[in-house]
Protein backbone atom coordinates (compact mmCIF):
# COMPACT_ATOMS: atom_id res chain seq x y z
CA UNK A 1 0.00 0.00 0.00
CA UNK A 2 1.23 3.48 -0.87
CA UNK A 3 2.00 5.82 2.07
CA UNK A 4 2.93 8.92 0.06
CA UNK A 5 2.77 9.80 -3.60
CA UNK A 6 4.30 12.99 -4.99
CA UNK A 7 2.89 13.39 -8.48
CA UNK A 8 4.70 15.56 -11.00
CA UNK A 9 5.41 18.42 -8.56
CA UNK A 10 7.18 21.57 -9.73
CA UNK A 11 8.12 24.70 -7.86
CA UNK A 12 10.07 27.78 -8.97
CA UNK A 13 11.44 30.76 -7.08
CA UNK A 14 11.85 33.92 -9.18
CA UNK A 15 12.00 31.88 -12.36
CA UNK A 16 14.55 29.38 -10.98
CA UNK A 17 13.23 25.81 -10.87
CA UNK A 18 13.72 24.30 -7.41
CA UNK A 19 11.54 21.26 -8.19
CA UNK A 20 11.13 20.04 -11.73
CA UNK A 21 8.36 17.48 -12.17
CA UNK A 22 9.23 15.42 -9.09
CA UNK A 23 7.70 11.92 -8.93
CA UNK A 24 8.13 9.96 -5.72
CA UNK A 25 6.26 7.02 -4.29
CA UNK A 26 6.80 5.83 -0.71
CA UNK A 27 5.30 2.60 0.62
CA UNK A 28 3.29 2.57 3.84
CA UNK A 29 5.70 2.13 6.78
CA UNK A 30 8.78 2.66 4.63
CA UNK A 31 11.80 4.81 5.59
CA UNK A 32 12.61 6.78 2.44
CA UNK A 33 15.70 8.98 2.33
CA UNK A 34 16.01 11.76 -0.22
CA UNK A 35 19.69 12.40 -0.74
CA UNK A 36 21.32 15.13 -2.78
CA UNK A 37 23.78 18.01 -2.67
CA UNK A 38 22.93 21.36 -1.06
CA UNK A 39 20.52 23.38 -3.19
CA UNK A 40 19.16 20.41 -5.14
CA UNK A 41 15.60 21.08 -3.88
CA UNK A 42 15.21 18.40 -1.21
CA UNK A 43 14.13 20.76 1.60
CA UNK A 44 11.78 22.53 -0.83
CA UNK A 45 10.21 19.14 -1.61
CA UNK A 46 9.79 18.45 2.11
CA UNK A 47 8.13 21.85 2.66
CA UNK A 48 5.80 21.29 -0.31
CA UNK A 49 4.73 17.91 1.14
CA UNK A 50 4.26 19.56 4.55
CA UNK A 51 2.17 22.35 3.03
CA UNK A 52 4.44 25.24 4.03
CA UNK A 53 5.08 25.92 0.31
CA UNK A 54 2.53 25.76 -2.49
CA UNK A 55 3.66 23.85 -5.56
CA UNK A 56 3.28 25.55 -8.95
CA UNK A 57 1.88 22.28 -10.26
CA UNK A 58 1.47 18.66 -9.26
CA UNK A 59 -0.37 16.76 -6.54
CA UNK A 60 0.47 15.24 -3.16
CA UNK A 61 -1.27 12.09 -1.93
CA UNK A 62 -1.14 10.48 1.51
CA UNK A 63 -2.64 7.01 1.09
CA UNK A 64 -5.70 7.58 -1.08
CA UNK A 65 -6.23 11.13 0.22
CA UNK A 66 -5.22 14.01 -2.04
CA UNK A 67 -3.88 16.70 0.30
CA UNK A 68 -2.43 19.31 -2.08
CA UNK A 69 -5.06 21.93 -1.25
CA UNK A 70 -5.27 21.27 2.49
CA UNK A 71 -3.72 23.81 4.88
CA UNK A 72 -0.77 22.56 6.96
CA UNK A 73 -2.84 22.12 10.10
CA UNK A 74 -5.19 19.68 8.37
CA UNK A 75 -2.56 17.46 6.73
CA UNK A 76 -1.65 15.49 9.87
CA UNK A 77 2.05 15.36 9.05
CA UNK A 78 4.76 15.18 11.73
CA UNK A 79 7.72 17.43 10.92
CA UNK A 80 11.16 17.64 12.52
CA UNK A 81 13.27 20.45 11.04
CA UNK A 82 17.04 20.60 10.95
CA UNK A 83 17.29 22.73 14.12
CA UNK A 84 14.48 20.66 15.73
CA UNK A 85 12.31 23.80 16.12
CA UNK A 86 11.39 23.25 19.75
CA UNK A 87 9.23 25.97 21.28
CA UNK A 88 11.81 27.80 23.43
CA UNK A 89 9.32 29.09 26.00
CA UNK A 90 7.80 25.65 26.71
CA UNK A 91 9.35 22.79 28.68
CA UNK A 92 9.77 19.25 27.35
CA UNK A 93 6.34 18.11 28.57
CA UNK A 94 4.57 21.17 27.12
CA UNK A 95 6.41 20.83 23.81
CA UNK A 96 5.25 17.24 23.40
CA UNK A 97 1.73 18.07 24.63
CA UNK A 98 1.34 21.05 22.26
CA UNK A 99 -0.32 19.24 19.36
CA UNK A 100 -2.62 17.25 21.63
CA UNK A 101 -3.76 20.36 23.48
CA UNK A 102 -4.55 22.37 20.35
CA UNK A 103 -6.47 19.38 19.01
CA UNK A 104 -8.62 19.46 22.15
CA UNK A 105 -7.57 16.22 23.89
CA UNK A 106 -8.59 15.97 27.56
CA UNK A 107 -6.03 16.60 30.30
CA UNK A 108 -5.81 12.91 31.22
CA UNK A 109 -5.45 11.84 27.56
CA UNK A 110 -2.67 14.39 27.07
CA UNK A 111 -0.92 13.24 30.23
CA UNK A 112 -1.01 9.54 29.40
CA UNK A 113 0.09 10.09 25.78
CA UNK A 114 2.96 12.43 26.75
CA UNK A 115 4.18 10.01 29.44
CA UNK A 116 4.18 7.09 27.02
CA UNK A 117 6.09 9.16 24.42
CA UNK A 118 8.63 10.27 27.04
CA UNK A 119 9.18 6.57 27.84
CA UNK A 120 9.49 5.76 24.14
CA UNK A 121 12.20 8.37 23.54
CA UNK A 122 13.86 7.64 26.87
CA UNK A 123 13.39 11.11 28.34
CA UNK A 124 11.53 10.34 31.55
CA UNK A 125 12.58 12.79 34.25
CA UNK A 126 13.26 15.56 31.70
CA UNK A 127 9.66 16.86 31.63
CA UNK A 128 10.37 20.23 33.23
CA UNK A 129 13.55 21.07 31.34
CA UNK A 130 13.53 23.87 28.79
CA UNK A 131 14.98 23.13 25.30
CA UNK A 132 18.12 25.19 26.06
CA UNK A 133 18.92 22.80 28.93
CA UNK A 134 19.07 19.74 26.63
CA UNK A 135 21.81 18.26 24.44
CA UNK A 136 21.40 18.05 20.64
CA UNK A 137 20.36 14.39 20.80
CA UNK A 138 17.85 15.04 23.57
CA UNK A 139 16.34 17.97 21.67
CA UNK A 140 15.93 15.76 18.63
CA UNK A 141 14.12 13.10 20.70
CA UNK A 142 11.76 15.74 22.10
CA UNK A 143 11.07 16.98 18.56
CA UNK A 144 10.39 13.41 17.42
CA UNK A 145 8.08 12.74 20.36
CA UNK A 146 6.24 16.00 19.67
CA UNK A 147 5.81 15.10 16.00
CA UNK A 148 4.62 11.57 16.84
CA UNK A 149 2.19 12.76 19.53
CA UNK A 150 -0.47 13.67 16.96
CA UNK A 151 -0.39 10.15 15.41
CA UNK A 152 0.69 11.55 12.04
CA UNK A 153 0.11 9.74 8.75
CA UNK A 154 3.59 10.74 7.62
CA UNK A 155 6.82 11.82 9.33
CA UNK A 156 9.17 14.31 7.64
CA UNK A 157 12.75 14.67 8.88
CA UNK A 158 14.98 17.45 7.58
CA UNK A 159 18.70 16.65 7.92
CA UNK A 160 18.14 14.84 11.24
CA UNK A 161 21.84 14.14 11.81
CA UNK A 162 23.34 17.50 10.94
CA UNK A 163 23.15 18.85 14.51
CA UNK A 164 24.33 15.63 16.13
CA UNK A 165 27.99 15.16 17.07
CA UNK A 166 29.91 12.26 15.50
CA UNK A 167 30.33 10.41 18.82
CA UNK A 168 26.58 9.91 19.28
CA UNK A 169 25.60 9.67 15.60
CA UNK A 170 25.43 5.87 15.44
CA UNK A 171 23.22 5.77 18.56
CA UNK A 172 20.92 8.40 17.06
CA UNK A 173 20.67 6.46 13.78
CA UNK A 174 19.82 3.27 15.70
CA UNK A 175 17.23 5.16 17.77
CA UNK A 176 15.64 6.72 14.69
CA UNK A 177 15.40 3.39 12.87
CA UNK A 178 14.12 1.66 15.98
CA UNK A 179 11.48 4.32 16.62
CA UNK A 180 10.33 4.23 13.01
CA UNK A 181 10.01 0.43 13.04
CA UNK A 182 8.20 0.50 16.38
CA UNK A 183 5.64 3.06 15.21
CA UNK A 184 5.46 1.78 11.61
CA UNK A 185 5.06 5.34 10.39
CA UNK A 186 5.84 6.22 6.77
CA UNK A 187 8.95 8.43 6.97
CA UNK A 188 10.63 10.74 4.49
CA UNK A 189 14.02 12.07 5.51
CA UNK A 190 16.27 14.42 3.58
CA UNK A 191 20.04 14.55 3.90
CA UNK A 192 23.04 15.74 1.92
CA UNK A 193 25.27 13.09 3.52
CA UNK A 194 25.44 9.82 1.51
CA UNK A 195 26.79 7.80 4.45
CA UNK A 196 23.83 8.84 6.64
CA UNK A 197 21.45 8.16 3.75
CA UNK A 198 22.68 4.60 3.25
CA UNK A 199 22.51 3.86 6.99
CA UNK A 200 19.00 5.24 7.43
CA UNK A 201 17.00 4.45 4.32
CA UNK A 202 14.98 1.38 3.37
CA UNK A 203 15.11 3.07 -0.02
CA UNK A 204 17.01 6.09 -1.26
CA UNK A 205 15.88 8.68 -3.79
CA UNK A 206 18.76 10.64 -5.26
CA UNK A 207 17.88 14.21 -6.11
CA UNK A 208 19.79 16.52 -8.40
CA UNK A 209 18.83 19.90 -9.87
CA UNK A 210 15.21 19.57 -8.73
CA UNK A 211 14.65 16.03 -10.07
CA UNK A 212 14.73 12.54 -8.61
CA UNK A 213 17.36 10.91 -10.82
CA UNK A 214 17.41 7.45 -9.25
CA UNK A 215 15.36 5.71 -6.58
CA UNK A 216 15.98 2.26 -5.14
CA UNK A 217 17.24 0.12 -2.28
CA UNK A 218 20.72 1.10 -1.01
CA UNK A 219 22.22 -2.11 -2.46
CA UNK A 220 20.66 -1.51 -5.90
CA UNK A 221 22.03 2.03 -6.06
CA UNK A 222 25.48 0.95 -4.90
CA UNK A 223 25.60 -1.85 -7.46
CA UNK A 224 23.96 -0.02 -10.35
CA UNK A 225 24.39 3.75 -10.18
CA UNK A 226 22.53 5.09 -13.21
CA UNK A 227 25.05 7.68 -14.28
CA UNK A 228 28.25 9.55 -13.46
CA UNK A 229 26.49 12.19 -11.32
CA UNK A 230 25.14 9.47 -9.03
CA UNK A 231 28.50 7.72 -8.90
CA UNK A 232 30.05 11.02 -7.80
CA UNK A 233 27.34 11.68 -5.19
CA UNK A 234 27.67 8.25 -3.59
CA UNK A 235 31.48 8.10 -3.88
CA UNK A 236 32.06 8.50 -0.10
CA UNK A 237 30.04 5.31 0.48
CA UNK A 238 31.84 3.39 -2.29
CA UNK A 239 35.20 4.25 -0.68
CA UNK B 1 49.79 55.84 20.93
CA UNK B 2 47.23 55.81 18.10
CA UNK B 3 46.28 59.47 17.65
CA UNK B 4 43.19 58.65 15.60
CA UNK B 5 41.95 56.37 18.39
CA UNK B 6 42.47 59.15 20.95
CA UNK B 7 40.70 61.68 18.70
CA UNK B 8 37.68 59.41 18.31
CA UNK B 9 37.48 58.87 22.07
CA UNK B 10 37.72 62.62 22.73
CA UNK B 11 34.95 63.38 20.23
CA UNK B 12 32.76 60.71 21.78
CA UNK B 13 33.46 62.10 25.27
CA UNK B 14 32.40 65.61 24.20
CA UNK B 15 29.12 64.27 22.79
CA UNK B 16 28.48 62.18 25.93
CA UNK B 17 29.12 65.16 28.22
CA UNK B 18 26.90 67.39 26.09
CA UNK B 19 24.04 64.86 26.16
CA UNK B 20 24.37 64.24 29.92
CA UNK B 21 24.40 67.98 30.66
CA UNK B 22 21.32 68.44 28.44
CA UNK B 23 19.52 65.86 30.55
CA UNK B 24 20.80 66.82 33.99
CA UNK B 25 21.04 70.62 33.65
CA UNK B 26 17.43 71.03 34.76
CA UNK B 27 18.27 69.62 38.20
CA UNK B 28 21.32 71.92 38.41
CA UNK B 29 19.28 74.94 37.27
CA UNK B 30 16.79 74.40 40.07
CA UNK B 31 19.78 75.04 42.36
CA UNK B 32 18.76 76.77 45.53
CA UNK B 33 15.15 77.13 44.40
CA UNK B 34 14.07 73.64 45.39
CA UNK B 35 11.80 75.23 47.99
CA UNK B 36 9.90 77.15 45.29
CA UNK B 37 9.70 74.07 43.10
CA UNK B 38 8.42 71.95 45.99
CA UNK B 39 5.77 74.54 46.83
CA UNK B 40 4.70 74.57 43.17
CA UNK B 41 4.24 70.83 43.44
CA UNK B 42 1.41 71.50 45.90
CA UNK B 43 -0.61 73.42 43.30
CA UNK B 44 -3.81 71.74 42.12
CA UNK B 45 -3.07 72.62 38.48
CA UNK B 46 0.22 70.68 38.67
CA UNK B 47 -1.61 67.69 40.23
CA UNK B 48 -4.15 67.84 37.40
CA UNK B 49 -1.42 67.89 34.75
CA UNK B 50 0.36 64.94 36.39
CA UNK B 51 -2.93 63.01 36.56
CA UNK B 52 -3.90 63.74 32.92
CA UNK B 53 -0.40 63.01 31.63
CA UNK B 54 0.05 59.70 33.47
CA UNK B 55 -3.50 58.40 32.95
CA UNK B 56 -3.58 59.31 29.25
CA UNK B 57 -0.09 57.87 28.65
CA UNK B 58 -1.06 54.58 30.34
CA UNK B 59 -4.26 54.38 28.26
CA UNK B 60 -2.32 55.16 25.07
CA UNK B 61 0.21 52.44 25.99
CA UNK B 62 -2.55 49.86 26.51
CA UNK B 63 -4.29 50.86 23.26
CA UNK B 64 -0.95 50.71 21.42
CA UNK B 65 -0.37 47.12 22.60
CA UNK B 66 -3.93 46.17 21.60
CA UNK B 67 -3.42 47.75 18.17
CA UNK B 68 0.11 46.40 17.66
CA UNK B 69 -0.94 42.74 17.86
CA UNK B 70 -3.29 42.59 14.83
CA UNK B 71 -1.23 45.10 12.84
CA UNK B 72 2.01 43.17 13.44
CA UNK B 73 0.25 39.90 12.57
CA UNK B 74 -0.97 41.25 9.23
CA UNK B 75 2.36 42.93 8.40
CA UNK B 76 4.18 39.68 9.23
CA UNK B 77 1.96 37.12 7.54
CA UNK B 78 -0.12 38.78 4.84
CA UNK B 79 1.40 39.06 1.40
CA UNK B 80 0.13 42.00 -0.59
CA UNK B 81 1.46 44.73 -2.81
CA UNK B 82 2.54 47.89 -1.03
CA UNK B 83 3.16 46.19 2.33
CA UNK B 84 6.42 48.13 2.77
CA UNK B 85 4.65 51.41 2.05
CA UNK B 86 1.88 50.55 4.52
CA UNK B 87 4.50 49.79 7.17
CA UNK B 88 6.13 53.16 6.48
CA UNK B 89 2.73 54.88 6.95
CA UNK B 90 2.02 53.02 10.18
CA UNK B 91 5.43 53.01 11.82
CA UNK B 92 7.84 55.55 10.41
CA UNK B 93 5.68 58.40 9.14
CA UNK B 94 3.94 59.11 12.49
CA UNK B 95 7.39 59.48 14.05
CA UNK B 96 8.51 62.05 11.47
CA UNK B 97 5.22 63.81 10.62
CA UNK B 98 4.92 67.20 12.40
CA UNK B 99 2.67 66.48 15.42
CA UNK B 100 1.19 69.98 15.22
CA UNK B 101 -0.12 69.17 11.74
CA UNK B 102 -1.66 65.94 12.99
CA UNK B 103 -3.37 67.90 15.77
CA UNK B 104 -4.88 70.16 13.13
CA UNK B 105 -5.94 67.16 11.03
CA UNK B 106 -7.76 65.69 14.05
CA UNK B 107 -9.36 69.04 14.79
CA UNK B 108 -10.79 69.07 11.25
CA UNK B 109 -11.70 65.36 11.33
CA UNK B 110 -13.26 65.05 14.78
CA UNK B 111 -14.02 68.66 15.71
CA UNK B 112 -17.61 68.44 14.45
CA UNK B 113 -18.16 65.25 16.44
CA UNK B 114 -17.56 67.14 19.66
CA UNK B 115 -14.34 65.31 20.44
CA UNK B 116 -12.08 68.37 20.41
CA UNK B 117 -10.91 69.69 23.79
CA UNK B 118 -11.89 66.49 25.63
CA UNK B 119 -9.86 63.78 27.38
CA UNK B 120 -10.60 61.53 24.38
CA UNK B 121 -8.83 64.10 22.18
CA UNK B 122 -5.72 63.80 24.38
CA UNK B 123 -5.73 60.02 23.81
CA UNK B 124 -6.33 60.30 20.05
CA UNK B 125 -3.55 62.87 19.57
CA UNK B 126 -1.01 60.99 21.70
CA UNK B 127 -1.86 57.61 20.17
CA UNK B 128 -0.93 58.65 16.63
CA UNK B 129 2.47 59.93 17.68
CA UNK B 130 3.34 57.26 20.27
CA UNK B 131 1.80 53.93 19.19
CA UNK B 132 4.32 53.31 16.35
CA UNK B 133 6.98 52.41 18.94
CA UNK B 134 4.96 49.40 20.13
CA UNK B 135 3.86 48.48 16.60
CA UNK B 136 7.47 48.55 15.43
CA UNK B 137 8.64 46.31 18.33
CA UNK B 138 5.81 43.83 17.68
CA UNK B 139 6.43 43.67 13.91
CA UNK B 140 10.15 43.04 14.44
CA UNK B 141 9.58 40.24 16.97
CA UNK B 142 6.70 38.60 15.05
CA UNK B 143 8.98 38.57 11.99
CA UNK B 144 11.76 36.91 13.99
CA UNK B 145 9.35 34.19 15.16
CA UNK B 146 8.18 33.67 11.59
CA UNK B 147 11.74 33.42 10.33
CA UNK B 148 12.56 30.81 13.00
CA UNK B 149 9.86 28.59 11.44
CA UNK B 150 8.34 27.46 14.74
CA UNK B 151 4.95 28.80 13.67
CA UNK B 152 5.02 26.33 10.74
CA UNK B 153 5.81 23.52 13.17
CA UNK B 154 2.95 24.62 15.40
CA UNK B 155 0.61 24.57 12.40
CA UNK B 156 1.84 21.10 11.41
CA UNK B 157 0.77 19.99 14.89
CA UNK B 158 -2.75 21.27 14.25
CA UNK B 159 -2.52 24.83 15.59
CA UNK B 160 -4.85 27.39 14.06
CA UNK B 161 -4.29 31.15 13.94
CA UNK B 162 -5.77 31.68 17.42
CA UNK B 163 -3.35 29.07 18.85
CA UNK B 164 -0.38 30.55 16.97
CA UNK B 165 -1.21 33.94 18.46
CA UNK B 166 -2.00 32.85 22.02
CA UNK B 167 0.51 30.02 22.47
CA UNK B 168 3.45 31.06 20.28
CA UNK B 169 3.52 34.71 19.22
CA UNK B 170 2.25 36.41 22.38
CA UNK B 171 4.33 34.44 24.91
CA UNK B 172 7.45 34.97 22.79
CA UNK B 173 6.67 38.67 22.23
CA UNK B 174 5.48 39.60 25.72
CA UNK B 175 8.74 41.29 26.78
CA UNK B 176 8.95 43.21 23.50
CA UNK B 177 5.36 44.39 23.85
CA UNK B 178 6.16 45.51 27.40
CA UNK B 179 9.25 47.35 26.15
CA UNK B 180 7.13 48.91 23.38
CA UNK B 181 4.53 49.92 25.98
CA UNK B 182 7.28 51.59 28.02
CA UNK B 183 8.59 53.64 25.07
CA UNK B 184 5.07 54.52 23.93
CA UNK B 185 4.25 55.63 27.46
CA UNK B 186 7.39 57.81 27.61
CA UNK B 187 6.68 59.35 24.18
CA UNK B 188 3.04 59.98 25.11
CA UNK B 189 4.16 61.67 28.33
CA UNK B 190 6.27 64.10 26.31
CA UNK B 191 3.83 64.80 23.46
CA UNK B 192 2.81 68.46 23.25
CA UNK B 193 1.94 69.87 19.84
CA UNK B 194 -0.78 67.51 18.58
CA UNK B 195 -2.41 67.42 22.01
CA UNK B 196 -2.31 71.20 22.46
CA UNK B 197 -3.91 71.86 19.05
CA UNK B 198 -6.59 69.16 19.22
CA UNK B 199 -7.27 68.88 22.96
CA UNK B 200 -6.24 72.32 24.26
CA UNK B 201 -5.07 72.73 27.85
CA UNK B 202 -8.04 72.69 30.21
CA UNK B 203 -6.82 72.02 33.77
CA UNK B 204 -7.91 68.59 35.09
CA UNK B 205 -9.43 67.74 31.65
CA UNK B 206 -6.82 68.04 28.90
CA UNK B 207 -3.86 69.92 30.37
CA UNK B 208 -0.79 67.66 30.35
CA UNK B 209 2.64 68.27 31.91
CA UNK B 210 4.22 69.46 28.61
CA UNK B 211 1.27 71.83 28.03
CA UNK B 212 1.58 73.16 31.56
CA UNK B 213 5.36 73.68 31.11
CA UNK B 214 4.73 75.54 27.84
CA UNK B 215 1.94 77.75 29.16
CA UNK B 216 3.47 78.49 32.58
CA UNK B 217 7.03 79.14 31.42
CA UNK B 218 6.44 82.93 31.20
CA UNK B 219 3.99 83.75 33.95
CA UNK B 220 4.92 81.14 36.57
CA UNK B 221 8.41 79.81 35.83
CA UNK B 222 8.66 77.92 39.15
CA UNK B 223 5.53 75.91 38.18
CA UNK B 224 7.02 75.21 34.74
CA UNK B 225 10.30 74.06 36.31
CA UNK B 226 8.48 71.87 38.86
CA UNK B 227 6.46 70.26 36.05
CA UNK B 228 9.64 69.81 34.00
CA UNK B 229 11.43 68.07 36.88
CA UNK B 230 8.49 65.67 37.24
CA UNK B 231 8.23 65.02 33.48
CA UNK B 232 11.96 64.44 33.07
CA UNK B 233 12.24 62.20 36.14
CA UNK B 234 9.27 60.09 35.03
CA UNK B 235 10.74 59.80 31.55
CA UNK B 236 14.12 58.64 32.91
CA UNK B 237 12.51 56.09 35.24
CA UNK B 238 10.45 54.73 32.35
CA UNK B 239 13.42 54.38 30.00
CA UNK B 240 15.63 52.83 32.66
CA UNK B 241 12.88 50.24 33.34
CA UNK B 242 12.79 49.57 29.58
CA UNK B 243 16.54 48.92 29.60
CA UNK B 244 16.15 46.55 32.55
CA UNK B 245 13.40 44.63 30.75
CA UNK B 246 15.53 44.38 27.61
CA UNK B 247 18.55 43.17 29.61
CA UNK B 248 16.51 40.40 31.28
CA UNK B 249 15.73 38.96 27.82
Amino acid sequence: MRGLYVQNVSKSFNGVKALDGVELSVEQGEFMVIMGPSGCGKTTLLLVILGALKPDKGLIWIGDREISRLPIEERNIGYVPQDFGLFPHLNVYENIAFGLRVKGYSKSEVDSKVKSLLRMVDLEGFELRKPRELSGGQRQRVALARALAINPSLLLLDEPLSNIDEATKSDVIANLKNLQRKTGITTVCVTHNPEDAFKLGDRIAIMYLGKIIQCGKPKEILENPKNEVIKRLIAPVLI
Amino acid sequence: MDRFDVALKMMASIIVIYMLISILYLYIAVGENWGLVLSALLESRVHGAIFISISSAILVGILAVAAAIPVAYVLTYANFRGKDILETFLVELPQTFPPVTEGLVYLLMFGRLGLAYTFAAVIIAKFYVSAPFTISFAVRRFTEVRESGIDVIARSLGARTSHILSKILLPLTAKDLLAGFSLTWARAMGELAATLVFAGAIPWVTETLPALIYLASNEKPQVAIAASVIAETLSMISLLSFKLIARRK
